[in-house]
């Protein structure tokens, strides 16, 4: 609400940041688990003298190194780019919590990189000995990058004391950030066994290939023993009122209300538990049939498995961006009474100075659509409001906002999963009579078109951006 | 440790002694598959068998709660969906999993044709593969109207209606079919015994003569690998090399039912009405769109004939082709090969063009 809002169309801006994101997460926890693969498999290749792994390895971190380096690089930064314009509040939030550990991130993550620069162009340039230890530099910095991020990412699921003492360590240290590290650690393992299979597969040297693949499927091994443990671990400690979500869903999958994270969790499963079976009968019991096309359905089969979890994991902090903290709209939960009391048009930077452009009502219901809806729902795309909306006319619609006002779990189902609307009833009122047009739409309405802009800059982003 | 693995042997030799084990392990390790290019069609049929597996396991599973009566038969789905644990899974499971069967014997079955399996001496493996095509349609076909919604109850209305036009038996055979001149009750009851009792004992009948003819002629190989010289055709064994491949494409295939099920649960529209209009642009499975859509472009009169009549006509014309096939391409001649490729990419293509047309219009 302090912030401009940036609209995306059809798709919706929470998917923007989703799709950078998984791709993002996909080669970050490929360099994670892959610094360590390396470290131990030069290890091996040094301790049993054997060129053929040195020179395995020499093909495989330049694969390793492009894909990371630049791609993770990439993707990293669209991520700080999609947060900052989708959820500026939330963003704000997590920076003024976590500057240090953020400055300490990026420290390593630059460290990260001169050192798998040094690593792959230092092949046969120094000795052994030294380039192990460049390999044991690089998996210490990969795995520090992941020590602090995994504090701010578990902390905005459960940000523990930090909702009483604001202490930013006590959010970092909070109650699921060791089983969240420990289960990162393992599925990064994992991704990097998986790649490195891919890259096994191709080897020519049959000999080499069969010992190769079976020890790359090693390093599946500890995410199917310890991950189960871990994972409970970590369910344990997340808030009551998600497991009361996760066990509805399940109640309800098959009417599909609220059902979105249990099939989440169940795809998580099935796939997980294919993982297993998969890494059973294909490098372990069969190598030599391990081919290179088996593979990479192989790694789509992991990566899937990775996007659908963290997916699922997204969905527990539902409708929070911090939990119990910052709705995912940028509402702060302890502001909700007195947004509503007052009015949300008379809170916030940029909303205020917006409403006071306009005079319709139409117009301000649907900046109050763009500022209190649209993090999560767009009109006619990814959970369209013209579908959810279907027949209802504007009395309905504003019966059905007045419920979704209320801040008592006995009077609003849906406050498990959607933020209260913050705003006063004349403002619920406005937006009722937005979300009306959109399924009824013979007068268009939109801020920022000619109907409703403002002589003087406009202070909301235009839908064609 | 060492009692504990005599006990295993011992087992293992009884078991052997009884069931012929090891004849039958030595059988599997001498039974060899060709590598080629094309090889991975030949885990087509190890799919189908896997996805039927799963339709007969989830199929008893759903007989549990579902009640074949016209009052009953929608409601008890319904509870099914929403007070039964994992039902909706399981019922969704078995609803996807046809639709995805259905999808793979179409593969499987124009892959063996384009490698020429049909040819002596597979032209059995051949005719029971094709009546086994047949019957999962025919499973399709039955199995769409038990849940008893308004979209099966018109969909099958105007299936019925066309079968009836069919020449000779056609009317006949709707009526057998309906258990009168409408759809009620003793449809319902005889699709849910055809679904049930009919079909599956045929399939089991035929897969098992299938099956025994794939192991006594082993698995075909396409016209290019048999011109190779012995020295370069390279084979692997059934068991254990091919089989463990095996097994991770079925979980492969398993992994993307799950998606199915999981993401796009199978739903269920409001029950039938028999005296209501029906649905607006009520269409068949995607598995009966191309001759749905064929049937649309056919004039109403075709000369001395009527329309939907001479349009099934022209279709069985058309696909008794592929029953004809074996007597005309034996191998003998290279020009009916050429020309008997050209009617299967022709038929291939129509149905691929027919269906996304039928799907769009």
């Amino acid at each position: 609400m302090n912030y401009p809002v940036w609209v995306v169309p059809y798709l919706g801006s929470g998917w923007i940041i989703g799709i950078i994101a998984i791709i993002h997460i996909y080669l970050s926890h490929f360099a994670v688990g892959g610094g360590a693969f390396l470290a131990i498999t030069e290890g091996l290749a040094y301790k049993r003298k054997d060129e053929r792994i040195y020179e395995y390895l020499r093909s495989h971190s330049r694969f390793f190194m492009i894909l990371t380096s630049v791609s993770g690089a990439v993707t990293g930064v669209a991520i700080w780019w999609a947060i900052s314009l989708v959820n500026p509040d939330g963003t704000a939030i997590l920076i003024q919590n976590f500057t240090l550990a953020w400055a300490l991130e990026y420290l390593f993550f630059v460290a990260e990189l001169a050192t798998i620069f040094v690593y792959y162009y230092s092949w046969d340039r120094i000795s052994k000995e030294a380039h192990l230890k460049l390999a044991k530099l690089y998996c210490f910095m990969s795995i520090m990058t992941l020590v602090i991020i995994n504090g701010i990412l578990t902390f905005m699921l459960t940000p523990g004391e930090w909702i009483h003492s604001g202490y930013w360590l006590h959010g970092f240290l909070n109650p699921t950030y060791f089983p969240s590290l420990i289960m990162r650690l393992l599925i990064m393992f994992a991704i990097a066994g998986m790649y490195a299979l891919v890259t096994s597969s191709k080897l020519q040297d049959e000999e080499l290939r069969v010992m190769m693949v079976k020890y790359c499927a090693k390093w599946l091994v500890p995410v199917l023993l310890i991950g189960p443990f871990v994972a409970w671990w970590f369910i344990a400690n997340i808030p009551q009122a998600t497991m009361a979500n996760i066990f509805t869903g399940i109640q309800s999958s098959g009417i599909g209300n609220f059902s979105v994270l249990a099939r989440t969790l169940y795809l998580s499963f099935i796939l997980s538990g294919t993982i297993l079976l998969f890494a059973y009968f294909g490098p372990y019991l069969n190598p030599r049939g391990f081919t290179f096309r088996i593979a990479i359905l192989f790694l789509i089969c992991g990566l899937a498995a990775t996007g659908s979890t963290e997916y699922m994991r997204e969905l527990l902090r539902k409708p929070y961006v911090v939990y119990n903290y910052v709705y995912c709209n940028g509402v702060l939960k302890s502001k909700v009474a007195e947004l509503q009391k007052d009015g949300f048009f008379n809170h916030g930077i940029w909303a205020k100075a917006c409403a006071a452009q306009t005079t319709d009502d139409a117009a301000k219901g649907e900046l109050m659509f763009r500022y209190q809806c649209m993090s999560c729902h767009t009109t006619d795309g990814y959970r369209s409001m013209k579908k959810l909306l279907g027949e209802r006319d504007e009395e309905a619609i504003y019966g059905f906002l007045s419920m979704l006002k209320e801040t008592d779990p006995e009077k609003n189902q849906y406050l498990g999963i959607m933020p209260p609307v913050a705003a006063q009833d004349g403002e619920l009122k406005q937006l009722a009579k937005y979300l009306y047009t959109i399924n009824h739409s013979s007068s268009a309405i939109n801020v920022g078109s000619e109907k409703s802009e403002p002589k003087a800059a406009v202070p909301v982003k235009s839908n064609a951006i | 440790m060492t009692s504990s693995t005599n006990k295993g042997c011992s087992l293992v030799e009884w078991l052997d002694a009884r069931l012929g084990l090891h004849d039958a392990l030595k059988f599997a390790q001498k039974k060899q598959v060709p590598v080629h290019k094309h090889s991975v069609w030949y885990y087509m049929g190890g799919i189908a068998l896997m996805l039927m597996a799963i339709q007969v396991a989830t199929g008893v599973l759903l007989m549990v709660y579902y009640q074949p009566g016209l009052e009953a038969a929608h409601s008890s789905i319904l509870r099914l969906n929403s007070s039964v644990d994992f039902g909706w899974f399981f019922r969704s499971l078995h609803s996807w999993g046809a639709n995805v069967l259905i999808a793979v014997l179409v593969f499987h079955l124009f892959s063996a044709y384009f490698m020429k399996a049909y040819r002596q001496p597979r032209e059995f493996t051949w005719y029971t593969g094709l009546i086994l095509m047949v019957i999962a349609l025919g499973f399709g076909f039955t199995g769409y109207l038990l849940p008893w919604d308004d979209v099966s109850f018109f969909a099958t209305k105007i299936g019925l209606d066309i079968a009836s036009k069919m020449p000779v038996l056609g009317e006949f055979a709707a009526n057998l079919l309906r258990g009168g001149h409408n759809i009620g009750q003793a449809t319902l009851s005889r699709f849910f015994v055809i679904h049930v009792a009919v079909l599956p004992i045929l399939t089991l009948g035929l897969l098992g003569i299938h099956l025994l003819m794939v192991q006594v002629h082993g698995m075909s190989e396409p016209a290019f690998f048999k011109k190779l010289d012995a020295a370069k055709k390279t084979y692997e064994k059934f068991f254990p090399n091919f089989l463990l491949k095996d097994v991770l494409v079925w979980l492969l295939a398993l992994n993307g039912l799950a998606a199915l099920v999981t993401l796009c649960p199978w739903g269920l529209g409001p029950e039938a009405d028999p005296f209501g209009a029906a649905p607006v642009g009520i269409k068949p499975e995607w598995y009966f769109l191309a001759p749905f859509q064929f049937l649309k472009l056919v004039p109403a009169q075709v000369g001395p004939f009527e329309g939907e009549l001479f349009g099934a006509l022209m279709m069985i014309v058309i696909c008794s082709g592929m029953a004809l096939v074996p007597f005309y391409d034996k191998g003998d001649s290279p020009e009916k090969a050429r020309i008997a490729t050209f009617y299967g990419i022709v038929l291939l293509l129509g149905i691929i063009v027919f269906t996304i047309w039928g799907a769009l219009s």
